[in-house]
């Protein structure tokens, strides 16, 4: 059988409201009292994050819907294209948590965005499920299916980080960790056939995504008690006023289980450079989703192993000034690297996700191509 | 051209079999194809996404009249030309759903099929197709058997050829060009069954004459459509 191939025409992204700089956050999210607060900076000193953006106004309250924030993202990718939402024949969208419960949220995001009648995904999941939206898309632009699909990742958590979900029991690094960790914004890019008709494109050359959910517990988590679910104990299972006090509807990260997630994902990095899919001496850029700086020096650390002349420049994060905005980080961070004019034609750019949920990880390479009009045609 | 120099293979030539005579009418055509410009195009790898586009829209103009007038041909068969009349009305059945093929690699492509619903025939389509349902409203009109010839021909010998060099040029999946695909085991069963009349002995030398004239009419205006892409 023979394939088309896919390439990443377009990129947009967007960030909600200012820049919120480190002593921003308790006006919005609360958590002013001595004890947080110094919680609070010993984890901003940790993950090296300076600003972030919230879909929240100086008083904590809501200015925008998740479903918002990807329509803009989506509508930023298409101008950046030049094409409308009637181009799109699908739409796969990743968040965490939708605005509802029901339905899902490719059909609000679609429904909010218009365009035709359009094949849709909504992968759920935490961080890499950007990537399952990711492959879906290119798989099916792969097969013929579909001349032109958008994929956008876009995550709001701010409104549950604020302190009415943290009123009535007492939080612990698991549930502070994440708390002054996340915050909002959205990414999307253009999957298409053919490259750019007029500017480089990113070809996808090969997407892996892999679970190791089989051999390890649940490390980031919300809806239910402990680290493992049982009949009864769902936050869908309990009174609501229940679940809410035993602190179910707060977003936690079992933060000992990190180190772990770090050397999972250097082992499935190493993988596929021993299988031959990265070439680690044509490792041009490298995009990395990581929750902290920390986890940052763990991977040059391994990487270094492996390329003893890394090229730490080479390396792109924007974590400290955009946020880890989760499913939607590795999007936010593509699109600023693209816009400032990192890529040149040839180079190749590894993307890497680690999904903490429940050990995931997710990579993708990316090969720079130029335009596809061809040169020495007649007409 | 080595063949504009052959025999006329419209005057029944001592000796030549009519499938020897059909095959002259097929070289003029590969002379006529040569200089098509979007199919030198594709031979020189320039073709684009918006070239096959193009080719597939005009086709389509015309391609949905091709299981009609086989349907009026088969409706002017009398009883003495039944096996002729069970083929046509064999075929037209088979060549009533290829257009939705071509619709579908035309949208799988970034096309609109509402456009291409909506677009006109070409000035060469519009002969083609005026010649072909004249023709189809004539009294036994076996003739059409050179159309057929020409027409499945293309599609048996020519199209998944285009189809292959389409994909190695643009990178196309299979599932945008399966029209063309489609077309080499269909036409290529229509003209085995055709080769079985063409060689039946059930044809007069009259009747040789009209097919292999009606052939090169076809030949000439199928060629003329793909040269006025969009006039």
């Amino acid at each position: 059988m023979t394939t088309a191939r896919a390439y990443l025409t377009g990129f947009g992204r967007y960030l909600p409201g200012p820049a919120v700089d480190n002593e921003g956050i308790a006006a919005r999210l609360g958590g002013d009292d001595a004890v947080t607060a110094r919680i609070r900076g010993s984890i901003l000193a940790s993950n090296g994050i300076r600003q972030r953006h919230y879909a929240l106004d100086e008083q904590g309250e809501p200015t925008e819907l998740n479903e918002e924030l990807a329509v803009k993202a989506l509508h930023a990718a298409l101008d950046d294209r030049g094409i409308r939402p009637s181009d799109l024949r699908m739409l796969a969208t990743a968040t965490t948590l939708g605005d509802v419960l029901v339905p899902g949220f490719a059909n609000m995001v679609h429904g909010r965005l218009g365009g035709g009648p359009m094949q849709l995904l909504s992968a759920s999941g935490v961080c890499a499920s950007s990537m399952a939206a990711l492959d879906a898309v290119v798989s099916k632009v792969r097969l013929g299916d579909h001349p032109r699909g958008a994929v956008v990742a876009s995550e709001l958590p701010s409104r549950s980080l604020r302190q009415r979900r943290y009123d009535g029991f007492r939080a612990g690094m698991d549930a502070h960790f994440l708390r002054w960790m996340l915050s909002d914004g959205a990414g999307a890019v253009v999957v298409e056939f053919q490259p750019h008709p007029t500017r480089l494109s990113l070809r996808v050359d090969w997407i892996r995504q892999v679970s190791l959910a089989h051999d390890h517990a649940v490390c980031m988590r919300a809806g239910m008690s402990g680290d493992a679910t049982h009949v009864g104990g769902t936050w869908q299972d309990v009174a609501l006023a229940d679940a809410q006090a035993a602190g179910m509807f707060v977003l936690r990260q079992d933060v000992g289980m990190l180190d772990d997630l770090a050397q999972a994902g250097i082992a499935q990095f190493e993988e596929l450079v021993d299988i031959g899919l990265v070439d680690v001496r044509h490792l041009d850029h490298v995009i990395c989703h990581y929750s902290t700086n920390v986890f940052r020096d763990v991977a040059f650390d391994a990487l270094r192993r492996r390329i003893p002349s890394l090229d730490t420049d080479r390396w792109f994060s924007n974590l400290e000034t955009r946020g880890n905005t989760g499913s939607a980080s590795i999007f936010i961070a593509l699109e600023e690297a693209w816009r400032t004019g990192r890529f040149q034609p040839g180079e190749t750019v590894l993307l890497a996700v680690p999904e903490s949920g429940r050990f995931s990880f997710a990579f993708a390479q990316l090969t720079v191509v130029a335009p596809s009009r061809p040169q020495g045609a007649s007409s | 051209m080595t063949s504009a120099t052959s025999t006329d293979p419209s005057t029944a030539a001592a000796g030549a079999s009519l499938l020897e005579r059909l095959g002259d009418v097929w070289l003029e055509l590969e002379d006529h194809l040569a200089k098509v410009p979007v199919l030198q195009r594709l031979d020189d790898g320039t073709v684009t996404v918006e070239d096959y586009l193009r080719l597939l829209f005009n086709l389509r103009q015309q391609v949905i009249d091709g299981s009609l007038w086989i349907a009026r041909a088969a409706s002017n068969f009398d009883i003495d030309h039944f096996e002729l009349r069970a083929a046509a009305i064999k075929h037209a059945e088979e060549e009533h759903r290829d257009h939705f093929l071509l619709e579908a690699d035309y949208v799988a492509l970034g096309g609109s099929r509402a456009e291409l619903r909506a677009g006109r025939k070409n000035v060469g389509s519009e002969a083609l197709s005026g010649y072909l349902f004249t023709y189809a409203s004539r009294p036994n009109p076996a003739g059409l058997i050179g159309a057929m010839f020409i027409i499945e021909g293309l599609g048996a010998r020519r199209a998944a050829q285009w189809a292959a060099r389409f994909q190695e040029v643009l990178g196309l999946a299979d599932n945008q060009v399966h029209f063309m695909t489609y077309h080499q085991e269909a036409d290529g069963a229509h003209t085995g069954d055709m080769e079985a009349i063409l060689t039946s002995g059930l044809i007069d030398d009259a009747t040789a004459d009209e097919i292999v004239r009606c052939a090169q009419v076809v030949a000439r205006l199928y060629a003329l459509q793909l040269e006025e892409l969009d006039r």
